[in-house]
């Protein structure tokens, strides 16, 4: 297992499409850092106006912390898609270059491979997020200072102490952690299905995308369906932003997040270990 | 015109009454509180206002004569209600000459107190009519509302300890009445995860009423503030 | 001999396609198998199975006398295989997908071993390369090195000529010997095409439509006692006339004015040679055509029998 979970790791880490993804990171992360150097302060003004009406806000409003807080709101739609890029194709890029043959001619179970293709895919989403944590919260807290940070809600102005913020990006990682794995296990799904990679990581996003509208629209039909939905509960990061922290409901999203990992993993299983192999 | 009528009405009625002793205690408490020049206090601050969720807030109240205020938390964000003159005693007492309409007696925190009210002898400001409870043995103000043109009505409570001697409080609370806070959903992107509690709330309407309490720490009085600490740059 | 590779009713419906139909048949140890059949004949499909990629749908794959299944993957350290073409990851070396397809063996093969099998295929010195610098017969080459590269018995490989140059042909069948007589790899080769089988296979099947049509020793089936012999001649209206008082006349096939197909032994080709020149027919070739390939052809006009005995 683990000689193949290295072997799998270094397919990825030897694929120059691989670092596009941290690429992609880097650039967005360094555009609104930009922006936000170039016209941070009009932007701060123009959120805070429903407050600011009200109440006088001073200081370093526009520290590293609240930038960190706007690209991890960016940048977490779009992470999926990077983890698809790589889970989509574990099984269907193989298909597609004719290797997964070549792969299932060798003394290893089937099931075995899937499990080392999600572990993989999971390591890299980990990483991806480990960077995105350099350069979102390192570089911005580098260039704006640290601070009280400010997380307007759509009911709630929610202000929180500079002591009481590094953990909770912490807390914030692992949990999307957590949400990343579940679109890999998803992707990953999608990937035992094709063989070429481009439907399993535009379906994966579909997927998203559509639930997503579910979970956020306020339409009634909606709200019956969407705290079953796993991207409702995607955004449980966003949890640890808020005072008091909901734990119970943070960790009932964990638990659904798993539950539905779970699941893909374990379709994955079953269809991969029946699938006759044409690719 | 309504304003007119009002001055009238109280004018009269003060005719009635002991006007003298009312006027007389208002002067004598607004002489006790400008005694203070200027101060810098430590100050806890919290805001209790229903869509703001802000921890309590330490930092340093600086405050000079009649109007100058400042809130300084160590490279932190300070965030006070936006007309500061509710924060302190000194700016909701007009200045110059004022009519002061006697109210007579009530009880505040188990206390007797003397009510006054006040209405500015110039028409320009905000404050429109201003009702002060006054403790008369130790000559302090322990609740005031304040009518204002167009931030309606604040009330605020003040409690005294080691300050007694120069009318600065322990702690002050006042109300504020507040515009509702709402964001569009799509905008934000709210995790409420299945919590019933939480997507309830996120539906409701808000009450729009606030509270800030006050607790002052400590002060040191009149340590000649200039002006120019108060100039701040934009934020 | 000990049997390697077994199969027993093989059968593979896709829908209501049947792939394969109760395919049987066995590779002894030291056999070099070739598997013979048009594009589409379930070659393919049938080796799949062997390897545990396809499922049948009836039938039994036994690898080394025990049931092959998706619970008994560890027989196929029995097995090195090449399917179809030879695909591997572009982006790294040679070494790399070499010693990455050794290290999902289930013993620990040494480096050494790697460098052996690179010289045997004749890829030493181009092993840093990237995969997708090769050339198709360097691919082949370092498929059958990935393949044999944990020392199975059987190496199956799949079509291993397609897309070769003549040359490379030459070279892989030159290999495929070699792998047989120096290395005694028992070796499974399916083509489209007798002539490749034919110059190195031991045993041959021929299935057509997933049906065995065909089964046994090549010398047998290659050198039967009577051959077809093709004559094109000039265009010759009465040589059916000139033929059917003579003795020739009970080797003949088929007559038509461009040409008479006869069914005789190859040693009387030369005397029916002469007897065409002195009666006036002008005979442009003679072709001998051995039975298995008439055979073969025959299949594609879909005439064949199954399980024909030769």
């Amino acid at each position: 297992m683990i000689p193949l979970l290295r072997i799998e790791l270094y397919k990825i880490f030897h694929r120059p499409r691989t670092y596009i993804s941290f690429g992609i990171i880097t650039a967005i992360a360094l555009v609104i850092q930009l922006a936000m150097l170039a016209d941070g302060k009009s932007f701060v003004g123009f959120a805070l106006q429903a407050v600011s009406e009200q109440f006088d806000i001073k200081g370093n409003v526009l520290n590293g912390y609240l930038i960190t807080y706007l690209i991890l709101q960016t940048l977490l739609i779009h992470i999926p898609l990077l983890v698809a890029l790589v889970a989509g194709d574990a099984l269907a890029g193989e298909a597609n270059i004719g290797t997964l043959r070549l792969l299932l001619t060798k003394p290893i179970s089937r099931q075995g491979l899937v499990l080392v293709k999600f572990t993989a895919s999971v390591i890299y989403a980990m990483l991806l997020l480990l960077w995105l944590a350099i350069v979102a919260l390192g570089l911005s807290t580098l260039l704006f200072g640290t601070g009280d940070m400010i997380n307007l809600k759509s009911d709630a102005f929610v202000m929180l102490l500079k002591d009481d913020i590094l953990w909770r990006y912490l807390a914030a990682f692992a949990f999307a952690g957590l949400a990343m794995m579940c679109v890999a296990a998803l992707a990953l799904l999608l990937s035992v299905f094709a063989d070429n990679s481009i439907g399993p990581i535009i379906g994966t996003m579909g997927i998203i995308i559509v639930l997503t509208i579910f979970s956020t629209l306020q339409l009634p039909i909606f709200d019956a369906i969407s705290p079953y939905l796993f991207t409702t509960h995607m955004i449980g990061w966003k949890g640890f932003f808020d005072a008091p922290v909901p734990y119970d409901a943070i960790g009932r999203s964990a638990l659904i997040l798993l539950i539905y990992t779970f699941v893909f993993v374990a379709a994955t299983i079953f269809v991969f270990n029946k699938k006759d192999i044409l690719s | 015109m309504r304003r007119y009528m009002l001055s009238c009405v109280l004018v009269f009625i003060s005719y009635c009454g002991n006007a003298q002793d009312a006027s007389a205690l208002f002067y004598k408490l607004r002489d006790k509180i400008q005694s203070v020049n200027d101060y810098i206090a430590d100050v806890k601050i919290k805001i209790d206002v229903s869509f703001m969720k802000v921890p309590p807030l330490n930092g340093k109240l600086y405050f000079k004569s009649p109007d100058k205020m400042k809130l300084e938390r160590k490279g932190g964000i300070s965030i006070l209600p936006k007309n500061s003159y509710n924060l302190t005693l000194n700016n909701l007492l007009p200045p110059g000459n004022v009519t002061v309409i006697d109210g007579g007696y009530d009880t505040v925190a188990h206390r007797r107190v003397h009510v006054v009210k006040v209405v500015p002898g110039n028409d320009t400001g905000d404050i429109v009519l201003t009702k002060i409870c006054i403790d008369e043995s130790n000559m302090l103000a322990l609740h005031t509302e304040t009518t204002t043109r167009d931030n309606g009505t604040i009330n605020m409570d003040l409690q005294y300890g080691r300050y007694t001697g120069n009318a600065l409080p322990d702690r002050v609370i006042f109300y504020i009445n507040l515009k509702d806070y709402k964001l569009p959903k799509g905008v934000t992107m709210d995790y409420t995860g299945t919590d019933e509690d939480m997507m309830q709330k996120a539906k409701k309407g808000k009450t729009k009423k606030g509270r800030v309490q006050i607790d002052y720490l400590s002060y040191k009085i009149n340590t000649g503030l200039t002006d120019d600490f108060f100039k701040e740059k934009k934020q | 001999m000990p049997v390697i590779a077994e199969t027993k009713e093989l059968t593979k419906r896709f829908g209501d396609t049947l792939a394969v139909d109760k395919l049987s048949f066995s590779i002894e140890e030291g056999d070099i198998y070739g598997f013979l059949g048009e594009n589409g004949a379930g070659k393919s499909t049938t080796i799949r199975m062997l390897l545990g990629l396809i499922y049948p749908s009836e039938g039994t794959v036994y690898i080394k006398g025990t049931a092959f299944n998706n619970r008994k993957r560890h027989l196929l350290q029995h097995i090195g295989a090449i399917i179809e073409r030879p695909d591997m990851y572009g982006y790294l070396s040679g070494w790399d997908n070499l010693r990455m397809f050794a290290s999902m063996s289930d013993k620990h093969i040494p480096n050494a071993r790697l460098h052996e099998v690179l010289e045997i295929v004749g890829l030493k010195g181009r092993e840093t390369d990237k995969v997708r610098a090769y050339s198709q017969g360097m691919k082949q080459r370092l498929g059958i090195a990935i393949a044999m590269v944990h020392n199975p018995d059987l190496l199956i490989l799949d079509e291993p000529t397609n897309g070769l140059d003549p040359q490379g042909i030459a070279e892989m069948r030159k290999l495929i010997m070699q792998l047989s007589k120096e290395h005694g790899k028992t070796i499974l080769i399916s083509s489209h095409l007798l002539h490749e089988i034919e110059q190195v296979a031991s045993k041959i099947l021929v299935i057509h439509k997933g049906r065995k049509m065909v089964e046994g020793k090549a010398a047998q089936l290659l050198n039967p006692g009577e051959t077809l012999i093709e004559a094109e001649t000039l265009p010759c209206e009465d040589i059916a006339a000139k033929i059917a008082p003579t003795q020739w006349q009970q080797f003949v096939q088929n007559i038509d004015p461009a040409g008479i197909t006869f069914k005789m032994h190859p040693g009387q080709v030369p005397a029916l040679n002469k007897w065409l020149v002195e009666n006036g027919v002008q005979v442009l070739e003679l072709r001998s055509k051995h039975s298995l390939e008439a055979y073969f052809l025959s299949l594609t006009h879909d005439t064949a029998t199954p399980d024909r005995a030769i």
